[in-house]
Formats: C-alpha cells, sequence, structure tokens
C-alpha cells in the first residue's frame, strides 16, 4: 500500500482526476495549498506598488493505491499535470503500515480498495 | 379569446379604484381646467357637427393653454424627475458590476469589475462627442447628422421642455446600461485590448446608430407606417417605451456575436457533453449577484417611469413604476417555479434563475410599460421568466458560453418585451408629453388581447427583426475581424493569460479580487 502525495498546477487538477479514474483510482484527497520551488514567484501590483509573496497557489492531492495500481497512478499523474514550464511541482510515493475503512472496520488493501 | 378579453376588461376597470382624497392646488386646477375644456370640446364637437356635418368630424384633442409661467415650472419639475431617473439609470452601473463578478468565477472577477468601470468611463466620451449625434439629432431615417460634440444643440430636446443637458445626461446612462450588459456574456477570456476596442465599436456606433431607427427625431421605425416613409402599409410605428429592443436587445445581440466569436472559456464542459459533470461553473459570490440584482431592479424605477420625460404625466409614471414591479416579481416567480419543476434544478429553488429572472421580467416590461395594465405585467413577466430559464438551457446545448444569461435575459426576454405591447396594450393609453398624457382616440395603442387586432404586433414585429438582425450581423462582423487580430489586441486574451497563475485577473490586471494577505 502506498500514499502518492502529489502538488500540482490548480488548471491541471481536472486533468489528472480524468486520468486517475481510467485507472479506477475515484479516491483522491485534494487541498489548496501556496509554496515556492525553482520557479519565479509571480509579482502583483496594485496602484502603483509591487509586491510578492514569494508563494504560488497549488493543489495537493494525495492517492492511496496498491503496489499494483502504484507505477500507473504516478505515470498518469506526471503526464496529466505536466505544462513543461518550471513550476509544474512534485510527486511524492510514501509507503503506507496500515489502511482501516472507518465505516467497515476493513484492514490492509481492502480498505483502500 | 372574448372570455379573457372580457376577464381582462373587468380587471382593469377594478384596478384603479377612484382616489377619495382631497386635492392640491395644482389638482385643483389642472382639473378646472381639464373640466373647463372638456366643456368647450363638447361644445366645439356640437358646433362642428351642425356646420361640418359628421362625414368631416374628427376627434379634436383638449388643446390646453398655458402661460409662460406655467409651461417655466412645469419644465423645471420635468427635468429633475428626469435627472433623479438618470441618477437611478447610473446606479443600474453598480448593480451590472454586481451581479457580473457574482456570477463569475473568482479569478476573472477583477476583470469584470474594470471592463464596467472602463465601458462608463468611455461611454461619457463617445456619447458626448458622437453617440448622443448620431442618436438624437435630426439626420435622415438611418443616422443623426448634426450636434456633434454637442455644438449647436439647442436649449431644449425636441418638444419635450428638458434641456439637452439633462436629456444627454439620461440618454448616456442609458447607453452606457447597453455597454455593460455587452461584456455579460463575454466574462473571462476577453482581452483588456480587445475590450477596448470592441467598447468603441458599440458605444460609439452600433448603439446610437440603430437606437436613431427607433428613438431619434426622424428613424425609420419611429416614422413608419405613415405616409411617404417606411411600410406605409402597416398604419403603426414601432414603439419601444424606455428601451426593451434599444438597450437591452442590441446589447443583448451585441454579448450574443461576441460569445460566438470568442467561444467558450478554456475548461468549460456543457451539460450535453457531460452529464455529470458539464454545466456553469459555479458562480464565486452569490450573495454579491442577489445584491447587484436588486439594485439593478432599483435603478428600473429610473430607466421605465424616467422615461416619460415628464412628471406632469402622473398617472402615466405611476402606472409604470407600478407595472415595472409586478413584472418583476412575476418573472422571478415564473423562472423559480420553471426551474423547480424541470431540468437539473428539479426540485431546487434555484438563486441564479430567481434573479435572472426578475431581471427578464423588468427587461421585457420595459417596451409595453406604459400602455399595458397591471394584469398584463404580470402575465407577460411569468412568460419572461420561462423564457430565461428556456434560453439558458438553449444556450448551453448550443455550445454558447455566457457566464451571466446577459443573451436570455437581455436579447431574448427584450425582443419578447417588445412583442408582447402587440398582444397586451390596453388601448386606454396613447402617448406621453410634457404637459400630460395624450390619451385621445387617434394616440391609444391598444393589442391583440385587448381586440385591437394585428397591426401593432406586426409593427413591434418588424422592427425588433429589423434591430435584431442588423445589430448581430454587424456586431458579429466585428467581433469576428477582432478575433483575428494579433496578440495583444485580438478580442480573446492569450492561452497562458486565461489558465495561468491568478487567471485573467493577474495576467491583464496585476492582482487578484481577494489577494492572500501577509501583512
Amino acid at each position: 500500500m502506498y500514499k502518492i502525495e502529489a502538488i500540482i498546477r490548480p488548471h491541471r487538477l481536472e486533468a489528472v482526476r480524468d486520468a486517475l479514474r481510467e485507472h479506477d483510482l475515484i479516491g483522491i484527497t485534494v487541498s489548496d495549498c501556496r509554496g515556492a520551488g525553482r520557479q519565479t514567484a509571480p509579482t502583483h501590483t496594485f496602484r502603483g506598488s509591487q509586491y510578492s509573496h514569494g508563494l504560488e497557489m497549488r493543489v495537493r492531492i494525495e492517492v492511496f493505491v496498491d503496489s499494483t495500481h502504484l507505477a500507473l497512478a504516478v505515470d498518469a499523474i506526471q503526464q496529466a499535470a505536466t505544462t513543461g514550464e518550471v513550476g509544474d511541482g512534485k510527486i511524492l510515493v510514501f509507503k503506507a503500515e496500515q489502511a482501516v475503512r472507518i465505516r467497515t472496520n476493513e484492514r490492509g488493501e481492502a480498505a483502500i480498495n | 379569446m372574448n372570455a379573457i378579453r372580457t376577464l381582462l376588461h373587468y380587471k382593469e376597470k377594478n384596478a384603479y379604484p377612484t382616489p377619495r382624497r382631497a386635492m392640491s392646488k395644482a389638482e385643483k386646477w389642472k382639473f378646472g381646467l381639464t373640466v373647463f375644456a372638456g366643456k368647450f370640446i363638447g361644445l366645439g364637437i356640437l358646433v362642428m357637427l351642425m356646420k361640418i356635418g359628421a362625414g368631416l368630424f374628427s376627434p379634436a384633442q383638449a388643446a390646453d393653454t398655458y402661460t409662460a409661467h406655467e409651461t417655466s415650472m412645469m419644465n423645471s419639475i420635468n427635468t429633475a424627475w428626469t435627472l433623479v431617473a438618470a441618477f437611478l439609470v447610473f446606479g443600474m452601473q453598480a448593480g451590472f458590476v454586481m451581479l457580473e463578478a457574482g456570477f463569475a468565477r473568482q479569478k476573472e472577477t477583477v476583470n469584470v469589475l474594470m471592463e464596467c468601470i472602463f465601458d462608463t468611463c468611455l461611454c461619457g466620451f463617445l456619447f458626448w462627442a458622437i453617440g448622443y449625434a448620431f442618436m438624437f439629432s435630426h439626420g435622415n431615417g438611418f443616422i443623426g447628422t448634426h450636434w456633434f460634440f454637442l455644438s449647436g444643440a439647442p436649449d431644449t430636446y425636441e418638444a419635450t421642455g428638458i434641456p439637452i443637458l439633462a436629456h444627454w445626461i439620461f440618454q448616456f446612462a442609458f447607453a452606457d446600461t447597453c455597454s455593460t450588459i455587452t461584456s455579460g456574456a463575454m466574462i473571462g477570456r476577453t482581452g483588456f485590448r480587445g475590450d477596448i476596442l470592441y467598447s468603441l465599436g458599440v458605444t460609439g456606433f452600433i448603439y446610437p446608430i440603430i437606437g436613431h431607427w427607433a428613438w431619434g427625431p426622424d428613424g425609420f421605425l419611429v416614422t413608419m407606417g405613415s405616409d411617404k416613409n417606411f411600410l406605409p402599409m402597416i398604419g403603426q410605428g414601432f414603439r419601444d417605451f424606455a428601451g426593451s429592443t434599444v438597450v437591452h436587445t442590441i446589447g443583448g445581440a451585441v454579448s450574443l456575436a461576441g460569445a460566438i466569436a470568442l467561444g467558450p472559456r478554456l475548461g468549460r464542459i456543457f451539460a450535453r457533453d457531460d452529464k455529470a459533470r458539464g454545466g456553469m461553473p459555479p458562480p464565486h459570490n452569490l450573495t454579491i449577484a442577489a445584491v447587484g440584482g436588486f439594485l439593478l431592479w432599483f435603478g428600473w424605477y429610473g430607466f421605465n417611469p424616467g422615461s416619460t420625460l415628464s412628471a406632469m404625466d402622473m398617472q402615466g409614471i405611476g402606472r409604470v413604476a407600478a407595472n415595472t414591479t409586478l413584472a418583476a416579481c412575476a418573472g422571478g416567480m415564473g423562472a423559480m417555479v420553471v426551474a423547480f419543476w424541470f431540468g437539473n434544478t428539479k426540485g431546487k429553488f434555484d438563486l441564479g434563475y430567481s434573479v435572472n429572472g426578475f431581471l427578464a421580467g423588468l427587461v421585457a416590461i420595459t417596451c409595453p410599460c406604459y400602455w399595458v395594465s397591471p394584469l398584463g405585467a404580470i402575465l407577460l413577466g411569468l412568460v419572461a421568466g420561462a423564457i430565461v430559464y428556456i434560453g439558458v438551457n438553449f444556450l448551453e446545448w448550443l455550445r454558447i458560453d455566457d457566464p451571466v444569461g446577459a443573451v436570455s435575459v437581455h436579447g431574448l426576454c427584450g425582443i419578447w418585451g417588445t412583442l408582447s405591447l402587440g398582444l397586451f396594450a390596453t388601448g386606454q393609453f396613447g402617448a406621453t408629453g410634457p404637459t400630460g398624457a395624450d390619451n385621445s382616440a387617434t394616440a391609444v395603442v391598444k393589442g391583440l388581447f385587448y381586440g385591437g387586432g394585428m397591426d401593432v404586433l406586426k409593427a413591434q414585429f418588424i422592427g425588433s427583426a429589423i434591430i435584431t438582425l442588423a445589430t448581430f450581423a454587424i456586431a458579429f462582423a466585428m467581433m469576428t475581424i477582432l478575433r483575428k487580430l494579433p496578440h495583444p489586441w485580438n478580442l480573446r486574451v492569450e492561452e497562458k493569460g486565461e489558465i495561468g497563475q491568478g487567471g485573467i485577473d493577474v495576467f491583464e490586471h496585476g492582482i487578484e479580487a481577494y489577494p492572500p494577505q501577509s501583512m
């Protein structure tokens, strides 16, 4: 069992969800986040003053998969989220020790499929 | 049909109970004059019948004569009324920006606000320089050719007794309304330089020139039906009391042309392509949208009653204000109920449809407000509410992206309102005027449902069709050309401007509507 955590551009979210759905991966957790990376941060202007927070809006998604789906899911996210510009984000994979479906108390892979 | 007519007449009689209260001095004076004049008319008719004979008889209008002082007093009051109305109509701009910003997505909010502000400023200049001249000066049936930069204009406008600059600001507010409507269906993907270019075309040329046809002193649709003018066999001129066609249909037709030329916003999925996810993207602030809708409703009390340009026509302005209210109520109710019964909103009391519904009722009553009864206003408002529901879904089916519903509300209901005059005009009311209403037998307007036959309906249909088609054709040609220009002057913003960081707001204006706060 693995947890895939990816930080992507907000407007690629729909494409990433579509790509995951093709592999029957429905479950997903999405949160808005701000961060900085190698890209230059955007500058805003208002009444003559320029300012920059040094942080850009991104979306963080978390997906739980079993080992058979891991490579498929990572590839799907990578292909759907890329634009080729600096700042497309990262995909991180973590090993998950245990999973429990709260409603039924199923354990292990049964809980995430 | 007879049953309906009887019913309408019955309601009509009961709608105006005789007021039982003390009359003011002015009213007494007017009442006395009217009675006095009435007696003389009766006497005059008797003399005419005896002397000339029944064959040559035609009803004479009450020939009131006023002293110079009385005329000046009346003109002052009329001007104050017109200016109050102008300020109310201008207040509709606040309603428009709130409605459009509320229905838009968050990342196009600054763009919407900025377009409305820019259009207003530009409209002022253009309407001063050429717009008012094209629209309201004498010329030919197609275009006015005098008063450019307001130079050479007379002290007062035509026979209204309203000072030319008071009339100008009232009409400027109308022109501004039309130019703001157009931005509604083009939200989220129009480049700002593209907006500048098309606004020049709409407020400088399309609105004033086509408006001249229906509202100019010698427009060919005004004089339609009379001898040696356009279509003399119709026998009726085109009537548009406050602008269902001139303001709203023109605005709606331009916005439709713009929405088609632009194409949908990137990532917009239409309902027929994907049942689960398709449809209008969620609005970003419904509170702002609802308040904006109410502000528009409030502003409409200047739009319609103010279009009498005369406070002396007190029955007229009261009737217009009441009809405006009732049509709006019926429109909102109609759209809510229809949306509750059908489609994706089945079983839900939908806010978006209700707001657009009462706006649709207001648009529809704008043309016939002077000539219909309160019951007629309710009926035509209900139909307008249903039209909004059908129009929004039809545009969605055609894959045209109209974020605020401007085409359905202003375009389709503008057409419906214009036609509805030919159906619901009661035949009791004629023309407004600076000293009072002219409800003589030759001036009254009678629609199909009240036994007036098809004449008025035909005239309304011809006028509405000519203006709608001409506006759409010209606007579509203009938008298509603008769409072919190189960036950044292209009508549509570059792709990175639409989907980049912060969307079109940051790309064109450098800031988001709700920027992150860090200090």
